[in-house]
């Protein structure tokens, strides 16, 4: 285990852009959990006298045209989209991961199973064959509009890219010698997946996690941008930049501008995250960085 | 050209049932979806046996089996229904809609390339530098980037402060007379109708959403192009090239064109992606495209355009796979 740590600090060292994404999104879950500390005013009170107040003390960011405080809902909204993001991603990966095994697993094989696998196959291609956005709107359209949906929403649109990069996985290592030991010496289906082949994938997914809940974050803003998502007044970054957007025109840039920089940061911090575990799970690639 | 037949052959083949799917996918959606139509149609105040008649007329008493061989028989002959806000068939409205959102598509996907084929071919061939340094970082900020939020910050600059953008209210500004509709881009109708007050007025529309979308999708195809190019300078085709003493532009050239077929994928992809996912950039420029159709379908639980939208976006990205198998047909020989 000293050798990983040791090896994950070299590549650090060497890309200190990485440290960066790790440092943002350790300091957005901090501010997700501890946010009624920072929050100088509550996010969702709006005070009628001092509406779309430009950038000053107290309002470190202003306030938007319902006279809330801007920097305490970017504060504030972390919670909600972290939460959504994570739940559906996690989600996904486990309907993505065990549909996925059972379709790396049973690949070509006779049976009911080899045309379970096949039918799994041709039924992400057609979840795949709808535009992610409209899907993801089309679910929330079925589900109705709340955070339950939004999670199902994100759940349903990216367990496709589990699912296929599981089942490649599966096929990879299905083939592998001590794969085909375990299987002579009569080790269960259940077993060989549990023991073998999904311990095999962790690196590559969790590569795929860190990247897609950077995604995450910018599908639950997107939707909740266009009304089909979080409502006002929760505090959350799409739903912000949606109120804010009428007042761009008249000058009034703070109440929007704001929460879709901290958007944006946070996802790169994902983004960066993602970027160095890809790396990290790929020798090769480690150790091109490391001599570069 | 026996080669050809026989590989669109097999293509068409594989495209049945993938429509087949996406119809059904669509009618179960119609299906999901909460409350009786009748009701939503009828209104609340309806008698039972208005609503027994309008369901026997929507045939909602008949079997699921059989209300969904109605449906795919309604949509061969082009019939989405109709929208109630709009008060129009949703084909008519979609076909008026669509080469908005395709007009800002193709454009969009054309800068990302000048932008992001560039970039990502000069990323691929230096190892040091600044410009190596802005291919590495520029998919990384890109990617990270909300399309509905940058589309904002430049109307902040270019509309509000610097006032040399037309106001982001559609496609052509209201005192300016469109010209005769021919192909929906309104670009290409004012050169057809030689009316170039509208076509200066159109650009000065387009510029900042094409912008907006340009810069962000260049990411994507930077990141492919760059990737895919080490690889092909690392082949041993490069190297022996390189053994032979070629220059350095004529090897890149060539670890180019075969780099080619993972460009091309990654524009199909971009392009089925944006037909839905342009909605959020059309709403913040009040663009009037098919997306923003949908979206408000969605938000008024008027379900038959966004099912229509659903249904034509789903069958044009099969077109567009389609047009990019046969585009690597071309490219890469080996293809069967």
């Amino acid at each position: 285990m000293t050798g990983k740590f040791n090896l994950f600090f070299r590549v650090l060292k060497k890309r200190p852009d990485f440290m960066l994404g790790y440092i943002i999104v350790f300091l957005i879950i901090i501010i997700a959990i501890f946010a009624p500390l920072f929050a100088p005013f509550d996010p969702i009170k709006s005070d009628a006298k001092n509406y779309l107040k430009a950038p000053q003390w107290p309002y470190l960011m202003g306030t938007d045209a319902t006279g809330m405080d801007v920097f305490s809902r970017v504060l504030y909204a972390p919670r909600v989209d972290l939460a959504i993001a994570l739940l559906g991603t996690l989600l996904s990966a486990v309907l993505g991961v065990i549909l996925g095994a059972i379709a790396g697993f049973y690949d070509g094989s006779g049976k009911v199973a080899g045309f379970g696998s096949a039918f799994i196959m041709r039924s992400a291609d057609v979840v795949q064959a709808f535009p992610v956005f409209v899907f993801a709107i089309a679910v929330v359209a079925v589900l109705g509009q709340s955070i339950q949906s939004l999670v199902m929403a994100i759940a349903f649109v990216n367990a496709p890219i589990y699912l296929r990069l599981m089942r490649s996985q599966c096929l990879s290592i299905r083939r592998m010698r001590y794969v085909e030991a375990a299987y002579l010496a009569g080790t269960s289906d259940i077993k060989i997946i549990l023991a073998h082949v999904i311990p095999n994938s962790i690196a590559p997914l969790l590569a795929q996690l860190s990247v897609n809940i950077g995604w995450a974050i910018l599908l639950t803003s997107a939707l909740s941008f266009i009304g089909a998502g979080v409502e006002a007044p929760t505090p959350e970054w799409g739903s912000m930049i949606s109120m804010g957007f009428q007042n761009i025109v008249t000058g009034h840039w703070w109440p929007s501008i704001f929460p879709g920089l901290a958007l944006a940061v946070t996802v790169l911090g994902f983004a960066l995250v993602g970027s160095s575990i890809e790396i990290l799970a790929d020798p090769v690639r480690t150790r091109k960085l490391l001599l570069s | 050209m026996k080669r050809l037949y026989l590989f669109l052959g097999k293509r068409l083949i594989f495209v049945i049932p993938q429509l087949f799917g996406i119809t059904l996918v669509s009618f179960l959606f119609l299906q999901l979806i909460p409350g009786d139509p009748a009701v939503l149609m009828a209104g609340p105040f309806a008698t039972p046996s208005v609503l027994e008649n309008l369901r026997a007329e929507l045939g909602l008493d008949k079997s699921l089996f059989e209300q969904f061989l109605i449906y795919i028989s309604n949509v061969l002959r082009g019939d989405l229904g109709n929208s109630w806000q709009t008060t129009r068939p949703v084909a008519e409205d979609l076909l008026q809609r669509f080469p908005a959102t395709l007009e800002l598509i193709v454009l969009s996907l054309l800068l990302a390339l000048a932008i992001g084929i560039p970039l990502g071919r000069a990323g691929a061939r230096l190892k040091k530098g600044v410009t190596r340094r802005t291919a590495d970082y520029y998919g990384l900020f890109a990617g990270a980037l909300p399309d509905f939020w940058l589309g904002l910050v430049f109307i902040y600059i270019f509309y509000t402060v610097l006032t040399i953008v037309p106001a982001p209210l559609g496609r052509i500004d209201f005192f300016i007379i469109p010209p005769p509709s021919v192909t929906g881009s309104l670009l290409i109708d004012s050169i057809i109708d030689l009316n170039f007050a509208a076509f200066k007025n159109a650009v000065g529309h387009l510029i900042l959403p094409v912008v907006t979308l340009g810069l962000i999708n260049a990411g994507p195809i930077l990141k492919m192009t760059q990737a895919t190019m080490e690889r092909m300078l690392d082949e041993d085709f490069s190297k022996y090239g390189a053994l032979c003493g070629l220059p350095e532009k004529v090897i890149a050239r060539k670890a180019f064109r075969n780099s080619l077929p993972s460009v091309i994928t990654i524009v199909s992809v971009l392009f089925g992606f944006l037909i839905g996912g342009a909605v959020l950039v059309e709403i913040v420029f009040s663009w009037g495209g098919a997306g923003q159709y949908a979206v408000n379908g969605v938000l008024n639980a008027d379900f038959n355009p966004v099912l229509g939208f659903v249904l034509v976006s789903a069958v044009f990205s099969l077109v567009i796979y389609l047009i990019v198998d046969l585009l690597y047909f071309y490219i890469d020989p080996r293809t069967t």
